[in-house]
């Protein structure tokens, strides 16, 4: 059950385009983000911490990030269909 | 150790309002189960209060909600409650679930060394959830937050039903995915793909330390 702290990757400026847009593109404005130790985010206000990547920005990328990679790994599907 | 449990309720934003509306019904479930309980409300939420209340009481179950960083717990206006290397060995043999951000990458860890009966469930990334503005002011109604957090509720709701701690890890764990898999079915609501990113980044980084097979 015990697993390892997740590292920190670097965040490059492709990352953080390919992240804007999907915020951009599908995020309804109604829905407000809480992430970290600090106040929710509207979506203007998490594409802007994705821009400047500071801790909260980097949280969302790495959100992102996580689940392409679980998709085009297999985990995503092999987990949803342990249920 | 007595069977029972302390809660803490910080509500001084959007986010603990969120997390000390949905404690509610643990807390009812806590005392339809007639167990005994002890709240703490915000401005007991500092680390002299909390430390003095946590060393009377020896209360078994731990439920921390709030902010978070991996080797400390957050109190009201994210005072200090619990920091690694300060006062973690008050939560030694006990059963803690912490409903916040990344305390399960240090401090879950520090909170269950060389313990016997003391078990830790949290995650050790930050913990997401997405809310409805429209239902800021009655979050009962706010779907899209109980995506998020009746998974959560259902490790405590586990544990005072009497399961284990590693069946209610993963009573919580298969939940998400069945949330998962509700709203995947729904592609074509626009916001689909966001709150089945947010969905798993708390899957994958929900942690149990040390006994997954002790109860309350």
């Amino acid at each position: 059950m015990n697993q390892k702290s997740p590292p920190q990757e670097e965040i490059n400026e492709e990352m953080k385009k390919l992240v804007i847009a999907r915020i951009d593109a599908n995020l309804p404005s109604n829905l407000r983000l809480s992430i970290g130790a600090k106040e929710t985010l509207s979506k203007g206000e998490m594409i802007n911490h994705v821009r400047v990547g500071d801790e909260q920005g980097r949280q969302i990328i790495e959100m992102h990030l996580n689940f392409m990679r679980a998709l085009t790994s297999g985990d995503f599907v092999k987990q949803l269909n342990s249920v | 150790m007595q069977k029972g449990i302390l809660i803490t309720l910080p509500k001084f934003d959007l986010a603990t309002e969120y997390l000390t509306y949905y404690s509610k019904s643990l807390i009812e479930k806590a005392k339809s189960e007639n167990l005994k309980l002890k709240e703490i409300h915000e401005r007991e939420l500092d680390m002299n209060t909390f430390s003095k209340i946590i060393s009377n009481l020896d209360y078994k179950f731990i439920i921390f909600n709030g902010h978070g960083s991996q080797d400390s717990f957050f109190g009201y206006k994210n005072e200090i409650l619990v920091k690694v290397g300060k006062n973690e060995n008050l939560l030694k043999e006990r059963i803690i679930y912490a409903r916040s951000c990344d305390s399960g990458a240090v401090l879950g860890i520090k909170c269950t060394e060389n313990s016997k009966q003391g078990c830790f469930i949290g995650y050790n990334r930050p913990f997401v959830f997405y809310m409805d503005e429209n239902w800021t002011s009655n979050p009962n109604n706010d779907k899209v937050a109980n995506l998020f957090l009746y998974p959560s509720n259902l490790i405590p709701l586990s544990i005072i039903k009497g399961n284990s701690t590693g069946q209610a890890n993963e009573n919580s764990k298969k939940q998400i995915l069945k949330n998962i898999k509700r709203i995947w079915r729904d592609k074509s609501r626009q916001e689909t793909f966001h709150i089945i990113e947010g969905l798993w980044n708390n899957y994958i980084g929900q942690v149990l330390h040390g006994n997954e097979k002790v109860c309350l």
